[in-house]
Order: C-alpha cells, then structure tokens, then sequence
C-alpha cells in the first residue's frame, strides 16, 4: 500500500502500526502471525499542484 | 474471455457477496461472535475516545468492524468535505461529521445499499448529517477534486484491485487534499489457497 500511494502521487506518505490490532479467534490469529499482517494506520497529502 | 480471466471475475463475484453478506451479518447481528472484533470493544480497543463513543448512536457503535482509528490523525477541520471509503454502519463517518460542523460535509460510499441505509439511520439517530451512496472503491462515484479528506477503515485490503482504488482516491481528493486510513497489510505474499478463497479474503 504504501509503494502503491507513492506511486500514485501522493507525498508525505507516513504509516504507523496499529499497536493493539488482534483477531479475536486465536486459530485466525496465529495464521495472520504467519503471513505478517497486521494493521497500519497511513497517511497521505495529494500535492497541492497536481 | 479466457479461463483465468473467468477465474478471476468468478473469484471477485463470490468475494464481493461474502463481503456484503459478512458485514451485513455485523450490521445486523452485533450481538453475535466473530472471528474479528467490533462493537464498542474494538473501538475503545483502537483508542477512541469514550466521548465519541458515548454521543454516537448505538447502533453505529455495536455494528463497528474497523481495524484502528483513521480519525486520530485525520485532523479535520469546520467546514471540511470528508469521504469515508467503505462506511459500513456509519461509525466513523458519524464522528467525523461532529468534527467538521454543519458547515462542512461527509460523504459514506459502501458497495451494500443496506449497509448505506443503516449508516443513514444510525446518522439521523445521532442528529448528524452524512450523504451515503451506494458504490464501489475501485469507482468512487464523486467527481475529480471534490473532497478534502479521505478516510477509510479495514476496507482497502478487500479489492483485487488495490491500484485503482489509489488511483480514484487521488482522483476525488482536492490538491492539497489528504487521506488517513487504517488497514490490514501482510508482510508475506498470502497463499493461492487464501486468494482463491472467497471467505478467507474477506476475514
């Protein structure tokens, strides 16, 4: 997502992890501990030129 | 058409219904248990203000399914225009339309005409003011530079076409215009067992 905004056009591009973010079912969670997920909070500007 | 072009439209068509018919079950049935949390748990586990919760409407705050808090950065202004991409119940767009005052407006786009509906009703019980249409991220049914902030919630990761998505969300913003979202990213390429998998794409 992020390469994704960049490529787009848009600029200051910043992304946070959300810090307490869990699946409630612990089988759905250990699966999404295996691929990396987790969720990001991002932020963008669309140039004022553009 | 060719067979993995055939693939792929059946793929989004059966993901598109287990979208709508899982969130309208969170809409519809707050009380049940679902492998994600929502409700007024997972906001307050995302950090939103008590205040907020406790002035939005019930209904908007027991059928929330987000995944963070888009509005804590948001920063939004009186009198600002505000898209809420994916609005489902309403919750955030809700908020967001105390934030930005009777002067300003908010716009909920969601692919599920009841869920708009819903949103509208939770709204209206709230006494705040949002438009929501029915619609698909991937064509924002807004005209080019006609919104000041984006916001979206646990929604982007679900389109197969997450370019496009961008591309239209740069396309409505205003120059000058910003977004702030909250989302599900995977570090690891998911598996074709997940892709291919309509139920498991929209978990």
């Amino acid at each position: 997502m992020f390469r994704l905004l960049e490529e787009s056009g848009f600029e200051e591009v910043r992304s946070a992890v959300v810090p307490n973010f869990r699946f409630r079912k612990s089988s759905t969670q250990h699966a999404a501990e295996a691929y990396g997920v987790k969720a990001v909070m991002m932020t963008a500007m669309k140039p004022a030129s553009a | 058409m060719t067979n993995a072009a055939e693939l792929q439209a059946s793929l989004e068509a059966q993901l598109k219904g287990e979208i709508m018919r899982m969130y309208q079950e969170v809409g519809d049935h707050p009380d049940r248990e679902f492998h994600f949390y929502h409700g007024r748990e997972a906001a307050e586990m995302f950090g939103y203000p008590q205040e907020w919760l406790d002035r939005a409407p019930s209904g908007a705050v027991a059928s929330f399914a987000g995944v963070g808090n888009p509005l804590e950065r948001g920063n939004l202004r009186s009198g600002e225009t505000v898209l809420d991409l994916g609005s489902g119940a309403g919750l955030d767009a809700i908020i967001a339309s105390r934030q930005v005052g009777p002067t300003g407006k908010v716009i909920g786009i969601d692919m599920n005409p009841a869920m708009c509906l819903k949103a509208k009703a939770n709204a209206d019980a709230g006494g705040t003011a949002m438009e929501c249409r029915e619609g698909r991220m991937e064509q924002i049914p807004l005209p080019d530079a006609s919104v000041d902030v984006i916001i979206s919630n646990g929604v982007i990761n679900l389109s197969f076409h997450k370019r496009r998505v961008v591309q239209e969300m740069f396309r409505v913003l205003k120059p000058g215009g910003r977004m702030s979202i909250t989302d599900i990213v995977s570090a690891k390429q998911l598996s074709q067992s997940i892709v291919n998998d309509p139920k498991l794409w929209a978990s």
